[in-house]
């Protein structure tokens, strides 16, 4: 194939080949092209220890073991490994055993998750809450279980694809407004008006690292009666606001959102996902949300764990605390490079090098053989012309390891841009 | 195959994929999102008009397409090759 690396994996959705266990043919070309092999290089490149902010992996770029800094995990307060949080998961596997061998409504349902779910609506300021085996099975489950054919489900155009996936199996029209645009979301709302409508926007953006302009979300859906709204926290529960709850409570406007969503294996440091609203609504979706519903419960080991790190991050604000401290000074550090960070303001902090996949993926390998764990994020994840690096920041980051993470991105990225014309100064 | 028989295939797909449209109301210096489509819809439409077409254009190539127009001009081009 020629121009292989103008293709993408956004090229070869649709399949002509006569047998379904066939890939397109132009597929199986376009995979074994050398240029593009060493692109998939990078993915499912394999951990050999926990997720901490120095870990080891088995590197695809020379098929060497390798220290590195991680820049990768969500394990943003490093509550994965937190020495409280893996004892606590320990005690629940002698007692519990590994799996719950149960879907949640005939035997999958401990104490450990009643307990979890009160102790999760009572941090989200809500009524209740359903908890899932993962935050897509939650989003999924969510969407799918409240929305009907007729309704019109309306996102940000940047929401995570868990939600497109729930509005799709809902039968519910789907719309998405511009990122962070009221007007074109006000347009939307105008045009439906009348209808039962849900607006989905997420507290903290996963790709950019922005934050919803919740303020004017929710003056502009208070113009329309019967309209709700949704609010992915994946990449903000624990972190923002006073008390950890999220950008909703950062906004003090947790009373206007109907439905809030978290996943926990971001800052909780575990797996699964979880659903808080007003009781009534809850207790409708355990009957008719598929992924609750036809799926085994969360492993109680993981919850026992999990009950542990939400009494961690909130017993004091030191890991948050420590999140944003780091963040602080490794963006400052970015700045001084004058490195294109999009528009973040979190602990997700994209570094943005431009249209060019080749540059991303050398860059890449220098940097994880200099002992930098830093994955390249290309189209069709972020835009052609917008290929980035995607940094999570963690309260386990030592000063030294910040140091040096940042001399590898100031002699890879900063100097390869410089040297490409590509930095503003 | 004329730039006009291009948009014909496009406006097909168009009111394949999308609900309440009259085809007089597809005028070509209009944008699909201006007829109501999502990014999902306009994908479908991409991807079926290039099928019927027998055409295989990176999608990283149309993403400063914003008219339907332009996108029979980008497909034209290849058209031509
Ligand atoms: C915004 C957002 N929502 C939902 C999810 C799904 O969560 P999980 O990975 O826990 O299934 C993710 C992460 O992948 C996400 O970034």
């Amino acid at each position: 194939m020629s121009d292989a690396l103008k293709y993408s994996l956004a090229d070869f959705f649709y399949n002509d080949s006569k047998n379904v266990l066939d890939p397109p043919s132009d597929f199986e070309e376009w995979m074994s092209d050398p240029s593009v092999r060493v692109g998939f290089s990078f993915y499912e490149q394999k951990l050999l220890a926990a997720p901490r902010s120095s870990t080891e992996i088995l590197s695809n770029v020379d098929g060497k073991k390798r220290r590195v800094i991680n820049l990768m995990s969500y394990n943003y307060l490093g509550l994965s490994t937190h020495p409280e949080v893996i004892e606590a998961a320990i005690e629940g596997l002698r007692k519990y055993g590994l799996g719950a061998s149960g879907a949640p409504l005939l035997s999958g349902t401990y104490d450990l998750h009643v307990e979890f779910a009160r102790q999760l609506a009572a941090f989200k300021g809500k009524e209740d809450c359903i908890l899932y085996s993962s935050g897509l099975g939650g989003n999924v489950g969510a969407i799918q279980g409240i929305l009907r054919k007729g309704d019109v489900f309306i996102m940000d155009e940047k929401c995570h694809k868990s939600l497109v996936d729930g509005c799709t199996l809902s039968g519910a029209k789907m719309l998405f407004f511009n990122h962070n645009n009221m007007q074109n979301l006000d347009d939307l709302l105008a045009k439906n008006k009348g209808k039962r409508i849900l607006v989905a926007v997420e507290g903290v953006y996963s790709m950019d690292g922005d934050l919803v302009k919740l303020p004017e979300v929710v003056e502009v859906c208070e113009r329309y009666p019967n309209t709700a709204i949704y609010i992915d926290e994946a990449h903000s529960t624990l972190m923002f606001g006073k008390n950890g709850k999220g950008v909703a409570e950062h906004f003090n406007l947790e009373d206007k959102v109907g439905i809030s969503f978290g996943t926990l294996s971001k800052s909780f440091g575990g797996v699964g996902g979880f659903i808080c609203s007003n009781a009534p609504i809850i207790r409708y979706l355990k009957g008719y949300s598929s992924p609750f519903h036809f799926s085994c419960a969360p492993s109680p080991v993981v919850i026992a764990g999990l009950i542990k790190a939400l009494e961690v991050a909130t017993r004091d604000s030191s890991l948050r605390d420590k999140l944003w401290e780091n963040t602080k000074y490794f963006k400052e550090r970015l700045d001084g490079m004058h490195l294109d960070l999009g528009g973040t303001e979190s602990q997700v902090i994209p570094i943005i090098i431009g249209a060019s996949g080749e540059m991303l993926y050398s860059m890449a390998a220098s940097m994880q053989t200099r002992g930098l764990f830093l994955q390249p994020v290309d189209f069709p994840a972020v835009p052609a012309e917008a290929r980035r690096f995607r940094i999570s920041m963690s309260a386990q980051l030592t000063k030294a390891e910040m140091d040096e993470a940042l001399n590898i991105i100031e002699d890879v990225v900063a100097r390869g841009m410089r040297e490409a014309g590509l930095l503003k100064t | 195959m004329t730039r006009d028989e291009v948009i014909a295939v496009i406006k097909k797909n168009i009111l394949d994929n999308l609900e309440d449209l009259e085809e007089s109301s597809i005028d070509p210096e209009k944008s699909m999102k201006d007829l109501g489509a999502n990014s999902l819809d306009i994908i479908e439409v991409v991807s079926c008009s290039m099928r019927e077409l027998n055409l295989k254009i990176p999608r990283t190539e149309l993403a400063d397409v914003k008219t339907i127009g332009q996108l029979a001009d980008k497909f034209m081009e290849q058209i031509g090759k």
